[in-house]
């Protein structure tokens, strides 16, 4: 084995003609991520121009902490559509998230060291809900968590009893140890001179984990084959069907730790929070690159999305022209990436032909 | 010129794919009244024949004449139904919906189905399932319901596409019952179809294809399964000597042995053993059970039995064989560059290693010698692989099976659609690995390929397994030809 490595690792493949040029597919992509970091910085300016005086450091740092959530989610989505699946449950997974750790910590009296772990373990079982009915049952996926959406925010409403819970205002009855609001309030605590949330670290962080995991590992790589062609993944006798639940899993249990950090973040809970972050999430995916045919995906591409989302958001809030706006926009910039990029894929196929 | 003939005649028709001549100048005459029937072997451009007849493709050049007049299929479809093994109808809709679909006219109340619909409904038999969903229906209600529906509009041209591979024999019978009215009728009928035997009995004459030309037609006595089998094989250039026939090591252990091996419903009993150094081809129509056999063997098939591959038994055995389908959809990943299709079927530790963390510059390695290793022609490990030629994706399909070590390789129709230099390149790819002490087990429909490829070859017909034909024995392909297609028949008559 050693003999054999050392022996390739001294043939000259860097110098090798088959390597020297660039695929089309990164082509491909780094055309799609130009496209997005030009209109990101487009933006940018736009915004340096007209509010001069807005444009500063902690602006773009709420930019960040705003995205935050979104890009999480994200990571998840981005799995699932890589794989050739749709979830739409993961807004209510978010609220179920933040609103089972309210239940257990606040009044059940679960420590929090144990209520985080298990809040994060409920968004794994409903992954393993939605997985196992796409997979075994052979209901399409859209079908599925279109279902358990509606069926998780059912279940916060079900657990809160309709009510907000704030761990600073326990109800009456119930105490929260001082420790223990501290540790669940540093999770995003605001650090350094110009005071930026630890969510932003735990974004950047998870980024880190699942670009690696789809781009750098074995599970990605096969995560790709069978979202590219799944008949011919199942002729190999690839893993496709613990795979698919793989990624519905962790899709959930991100949604739940999406719930729970903007949790500890804004300090409240509702059992309706996360719904309006579904169609979001999807934007940023596909703004992204993300084919919802399946096999084509990434998580730069899922993370600069969120970005100009919450750029775009943060921006017009800051022009106030009206809430319309902001909605027009994310149906333009949603669709137009898409447009543009077929566009681009369409003359480069007639120029190869 | 033979003024007021009916029916269509070809004259000189060309058509080129890239660089593939698809059609060299085709020239035909189909008269009203009579079934003819097409064979060819796969790739010499029976299809696209099909295809231009039928409008869904143009011709480069040459000339279509429809009852004396000049003729665009292309524009003037609707005078041309195609009846195909797959109907390709509206599955949602009712029998008779499907019946009366592309002509609804133009009124806004829900279209209703016309007496002279109902009439061609009840003639095919079809009026009692008018309600009932398409889907629901059996593939011959569902075949009827098509030939009904161009009955219906009054199309003249009928062309059959192997249209009975996946029925009965009695609905077959009635299906060609069928095809014979439609032709007493008048109307112009054409038969394609892989079954030598079908042809014999319904076709009155037989165009033979090769090499996009019609090479001879056979009518009368002339007209028997021997001597067409040895018309798709004469003058192919076949050699025998380019497959570099090995010496299958026949005293060495089997790698692969199944016995008593059963399928629900393609084939039951089977005994197979293949030895190392073996190329073994099973040859069988659509729906003779071959397909599935094949399939079995890499687990994709559930069946009962014993089966053994190299020292290992059940579901362990059948993980050292893998699988190439016969199509390319179902064996590539688009979205994938070559190199990543080569190492795709690879896992740990091939590929990845410790928390499953790729090992890019290995894969790169691998990659590249997987190219230079199997023969495919590409610019660069990072191109995409449909950017390939038909040729190289077959070959790039072939050494993604082969680059994840199989004692067992299983191949369907290898060279489909391949040129003859990628062909000649696959058959050396296939013999080099089975002297390595592997098997290749490979299931044909083309006596060609059993004769360049093969040691031995099994006819597989209704379910069973022919005695072996030691195709090494044979100095001649129209040999070969003759007696697989005696096999054939002899399969059928055997029930």
């Amino acid at each position: 084995m050693t003999s054999a490595d050392s022996r390739q690792t001294a043939s000259p493949d860097a110098s090798s003609p088959s390597l020297a040029s660039a695929g089309q597919a990164t082509f491909d992509l780094a055309l799609r991520m130009g496209g997005l970091i030009l209109a990101i910085a487009l933006v940018a300016i736009v915004m340096l121009i007209l509010k001069p005086r807005s444009f500063n450091v902690d602006v773009g740092i709420s930019v960040l902490r705003a995205m935050s959530s979104v890009a999480i989610m994200s990571l998840g989505l981005t799995l699932v559509i890589v794989v050739g699946e749709i979830d739409l449950s993961f807004g209510a997974m978010y609220g179920l998230g933040a609103n089972s750790l309210a239940v257990m910590w606040i009044v059940l009296g679960v420590p929090i060291y144990a209520a985080l772990p298990l809040a994060i373990g409920v968004g794994a079982l409903v992954g393993l809900f939605n997985g196992a009915l796409v997979t075994w049952l052979r209901i399409p996926s859209f079908i599925v968590t279109l279902g358990s959406y509606n069926l998780l925010y059912g279940v916060s409403l079900w657990i809160t009893r309709t009510s907000t819970f704030n761990p600073v205002y326990p109800p009456p009855g119930s105490e929260i140890p001082p420790a223990e609001l501290d540790f669940f309030t540093s999770l995003t605590a605001s650090v350094g001179a110009h005071p930026i949330s630890l969510e932003v670290a735990w974004m950047i962080g998870l980024a880190l984990v699942i670009g690696f995991l789809l781009h750098r590992t074995l599970f990605g790589f096969r995560l790709m084959a069978i979202g590219g062609n799944p008949v011919a993944a199942q002729l190999a006798r690839l893993p496709v069907t613990r795979y698919k639940v793989i990624a519905f899993m962790i899709c959930g249990m991100l949604a739940a730790a999406a719930g729970i950090l903007d949790f500890s973040f804004i300090q409240t809970a509702q059992p309706n929070i996360g719904l309006s972050y579904t169609f979001p999430v999807f934007a940023a995916v596909i703004i992204g690159g993300a084919s919802l045919s399946g096999g084509k995906g990434t998580v730069v591409g899922a993370m600069c999305g969120a970005l100009l989302l919450a750029e775009l958001q943060q921006g017009l809030a800051l022009l106030t022209p009206g809430p319309h706006v902001q909605q027009l926009f994310l149906g333009f910039v949603t669709i137009g990436a898409v447009a543009l990029d077929l566009a681009l894929t369409n003359i480069r196929k007639r120029r190869a032909a | 010129m033979n003024v007021g003939v009916d029916g269509i005649r070809v004259r000189n028709l060309q058509k080129r794919y890239g660089n593939t001549v698809a059609l060299a100048g085709v020239d035909l005459d189909i008269r009203p009244g009579e079934v003819l029937g097409v064979a060819g072997p796969n790739g010499a451009g029976k299809s696209t024949l099909v295809r231009i007849i039928a409008g869904e493709e143009s011709a480069d050049s040459g000339e279509l004449v429809f009852n004396d007049r000049p003729w665009t299929p292309t524009e003037d479809w609707r005078r041309v139904a195609v009846v195909h093994q797959e109907p390709q109808l509206f599955p949602n809709l009712s029998v008779a919906d499907n019946v009366m679909v592309g002509r609804e006219g133009g009124g806004i109340g829900r279209p209703r189905l016309g007496a002279s619909d109902a009439k061609v409904m009840e003639a095919f038999g079809i009026d009692r399932f008018a309600d009932s969903a398409l889907g629901d229906c059996t593939l011959a209600t569902q075949q009827r319901t098509e030939i009904a529906r161009a009955v219906a509009r009054d199309a003249q041209v009928f062309l059959f596409d192997e249209p009975n591979s996946a029925l009965t024999d009695e609905e077959s019978d009635e299906l060609f019952h069928e095809m014979h009215k439609l032709a007493a009728e008048g109307r112009i009928v054409l038969l394609v179809t892989h079954r030598l035997g079908d042809l014999c009995e319904h076709a009155g004459r037989v165009a033979v294809i090769r090499d996009g030309r019609i090479r001879t037609i056979l009518e009368g006595q002339a007209l028997n399964e021997d001597g067409l089998a040895q018309q798709l094989v004469v003058d192919s250039g076949a050699d025998a000597n380019a497959a570099h026939r090995g010496n299958a090591r026949q005293d060495a252990v089997a790698v692969v042995t199944v016995a008593d091996w059963t399928h629900d419903n393609a084939f039951r009993g089977v005994t197979l053993s293949a030895a190392p150094g073996e190329i073994v081809a099973l040859v069988g129509v659509e729906g003779s059970g071959a397909r599935e056999l094949l399939r079995s063997l890499a687990g994709l098939e559930p069946c009962s039995g014993a089966i053994e591959i190299a020292g290992k038994s059940g579901d362990a055995a059948m993980r050292l064989a893998a699988y190439v389908p016969a199509s390319r959809l179902f064996s590539l990943y688009s979205n994938f560059s070559v190199g990543d299709n080569l190492l795709v079927r690879l896992g740990k530790p091939d590929i990845a290693g410790f928390a499953m963390a790729l090992k890019r510059k290995r894969m790169r390695q691998r990659a590249v010698e997987a190219i230079s290793r199997f023969m495919v022609k590409a610019k660069s490990i990072s191109q995409g692989v449909r950017s390939l030629s038909g040729g190289n994706q077959q070959k790039v399909a072939i050494a993604q099976a082969l680059n994840c070590a199989p004692r067992l390789l299983l191949l369907e129709e290898p060279t489909r659609g391949v040129d003859i230099r990628s062909k000649r390149e696959i058959y050396r790819l296939l013999r080099d690995y089975a002297e390595a002490g592997n098997a290749v087990v490979m299931f044909c429909t083309e006596v060609l390929e059993v004769y360049e490829a093969a040691d031995r070859a099994h006819v597989v017909g209704d379910g069973a397994l022919s005695p072996p034909i030691a195709v090494r024995e044979y100095g001649h392909v129209e040999a070969l030809a003759t007696d697989i297609i005696r096999m054939e028949r002899h399969a059928r008559q055997g029930d």
